[in-house]
C-alpha cells in the first residue's frame, strides 16, 4: 500500500501541476492569443495602463486591428511584447495590414525600436489586442523580476508549503 | 481569484524575460499548487483513504485485545483541530481493524482505476505542453483543444467509477466519451452528497466457493462538524445482496485530549458494526 499511497501523492502534485497548465492552455485557446495575460512593465502607455497593470488580449481572426486600438506585440529578435497604441495603419482589401505604434506617454513613434529596416509592423508581430485589464496586481511580478532573490524566496516558501501541507 | 491571475501573469512575465516556456510553468504550478492547498481544488486531491494520511501506526500493548497490531507500534497521533487529518486517521484505523482483525484482502481495484485515470489525466496535459513547444502556438491550437476537453473530462470519469465501483472488479470499463460526459456531470453532483468509499475488501468465502464476498467502508466528516459517520456495507457473493449499518458519533468519543486516537474506543465500534452484518448473514 506504501507504493501505492507514494504515486498518489506524487500523482496529486502532478495533477496540480497540470491543472494549471491546462488552464493555462486553455486561455490559449480561447482568447487566440499566444499570451493571453501580459504585464505592463513600463510607463509608456499612462495615462491609460500604469507600469504593473494586467491587461487580457484576445488574438482573433475576425477583430481586425484598427487605429486607436491598444496591441501588444514583439518586435522580431526580442523577447519582451511592447503594449503600445496603434497609430496610422494600412490595410489592403484582403485584409493585409501595416500599422505603425507608439505609446502615449513617448514623444516618438516606434520606429526608432523597429528592427533596422523596418518600417511598420505586420499582424504576425501581434501578440493580441488588449481588451480588459486588472489594475496593479502585476506589481509584485515586476518585483520578482527585479530583485531575484525575492523570486527564489518565495518560490522556496511556496514549494515548503505545498509539501508540508501534503503531509 | 487574484493568485490564479498572478499565476499565469508570472506565467507571462517569465515568458517575456526568457524563452523557455518550462520555467515559467514550473513556477506557475508551485503558486497555483499553494492557490489550491488554499482552496481545496483539484480533481485528484480530497480525502481518500488511500492518500494522505497520517502515518497509520497504533496499537499499544497494554491490553490483550490489541497484542494483534503488528509492526508500528506508536500509537496515532494528530492535530485535532486538522479536519481531514482526523478523518484519514480515523479511516485508516477502520482499514486496519477490518484488515487485520478480521483477516480480510483489500481489493484495488477501486484506487487502481483512479490512479489510471489521473494519469491518464496528466498524459494529456503532457502531450499539450509539448505538442505546444514543438508547433508555436497557433497551428497547435486543435491539438491543445483537444486535449484542454480531455483533461476534466478524464477527471470526470473517476466519479463514474465510485458507481461503479463493485463491478469494475468484474467488467472492463467501456470508454465512450459522451456517456462519461453526461455520467460525470450527475455523479459529480452525486458524489459530494455520498459519502466516499475509500474501502472495498473481499473476504475469502472459507468453504471456497467462487464468489467473494464483498465489505466497503465508506465514511464522512463535515467540515467543521464533529460528526463521523462510518457505513460499513456488505455485499454477499452468493446472493448478491447487499446490506449496510453505519454509524454516527462524534470524534470527541475517539480522540483524546492530546489528539491521539484511542482504539480502545474505537475498535469495539468497528466490531460491532462488522458483527451486526455478519450475524445477519448466519441467520439467512
Amino acid at each position: 500500500m506504501n507504493k501505492r499511497q507514494l504515486y498518489y501523492q506524487v500523482l496529486n502534485f502532478g495533477m496540480v501541476v497540470s491543472s494549471a497548465l491546462m488552464i493555462w492552455k486553455g486561455l490559449m485557446v480561447i482568447t487566440g492569443s499566444e499570451s493571453p495575460i501580459v504585464v505592463v512593465l513600463s510607463g509608456s502607455l499612462e495615462p491609460a495602463f500604469h507600469r504593473g497593470d494586467l491587461p487580457f488580449l484576445t488574438d482573433r481572426v475576425e477583430d481586425p486591428i484598427r487605429v486607436g486600438e491598444i496591441v501588444v506585440f514583439r518586435i522580431e529578435g526580442r523577447e519582451i511584447p511592447i503594449v503600445h497604441r496603434v497609430l496610422k495603419s494600412h490595410e489592403k482589401q484582403n485584409g493585409h495590414i501595416k500599422f505603425l505604434t507608439k505609446g502615449d506617454n513617448n514623444a516618438v513613434d516606434d520606429r526608432g525600436l523597429y528592427k533596422q529596416g523596418q518600417h511598420w509592423l505586420e499582424k504576425k508581430d501581434v501578440v493580441g489586442r488588449a481588451r480588459g485589464f486588472v489594475p496593479y496586481i502585476g506589481i509584485v511580478t515586476i518585483l520578482m523580476n527585479d530583485y531575484p532573490k525575492f523570486k527564489y524566496t518565495v518560490l522556496f516558501l511556496l514549494g515548503l508549503l505545498v509539501l508540508v501541507h501534503h503531509e | 481569484m487574484g493568485s490564479a491571475q498572478y499565476v499565469t501573469a508570472s506565467v507571462s512575465a517569465n515568458r517575456l524575460r526568457t524563452s523557455l516556456g518550462g520555467e515559467g510553468n514550473a513556477e506557475a504550478s508551485k503558486m497555483a499548487a499553494a492557490a489550491s492547498q488554499g482552496g481545496r481544488a483539484g480533481g485528484g486531491g480530497g480525502s481518500s483513504g488511500a492518500g494522505g494520511g497520517s502515518g497509520c501506526g497504533t496499537g499499544s500493548s497494554r491490553s490483550g485485545l490489541l497484542d494483534k497490531w503488528k509492526i508500528d507500534d506508536k500509537p496515532v497521533k494528530i492535530d485535532k483541530w486538522d479536519g481531514s487529518a482526523v478523518k484519514n486517521s480515523l479511516d485508516d484505523s477502520a482499514k486496519k481493524v477490518l484488515l487485520e482483525k478480521y483477516k480480510y484482502v483489500e481489493n484495488f481495484g477501486l484506487i487502481d482505476g483512479r490512479l489510471i485515470i489521473c494519469t491518464i489525466s496528466c498524459f494529456f496535459a503532457i502531450v499539450a505542453l509539448i505538442w505546444d513547444y514543438m508547433h508555436p502556438f497557433p497551428e497547435s491550437k486543435p491539438v491543445l483543444a483537444l486535449c484542454v476537453i480531455s483533461y476534466p473530462l478524464t477527471l470526470a470519469c473517476q466519479f463514474v467509477l465510485f458507481l461503479f465501483c463493485v463491478y469494475v472488479v468484474y467488467f472492463p470499463l467501456n470508454f465512450i466519451c459522451t456517456y462519461f460526459v453526461m455520467m460525470g456531470i450527475l455523479t459529480i453532483y452525486t458524489s459530494y452528497k455520498e459519502k466516499s468509499i475509500f474501502l472495498v475488501a473481499h473476504r475469502k468465502d472459507p468453504t471456497g466457493m467462487d464468489p467473494d464476498d464483498i465489505w466497503q467502508l465508506s465514511s464522512s466528516l463535515k467540515r467543521f462538524d464533529d460528526k463521523y459517520t462510518l457505513k460499513l456495507t456488505f455485499i454477499s457473493g452468493r446472493t448478491k445482496q447487499q446490506r449496510e449499518a453505519e454509524f454516527t458519533k462524534s470524534i470527541a468519543k475517539f480522540f483524546d485530549h492530546s489528539g491521539t486516537l484511542v482504539m480502545d474506543a474505537y475498535e469495539p465500534e468497528i466490531s460491532r458494526l462488522h458483527d451486526s452484518l455478519a450475524t445477519e448473514r448466519k441467520i439467512k
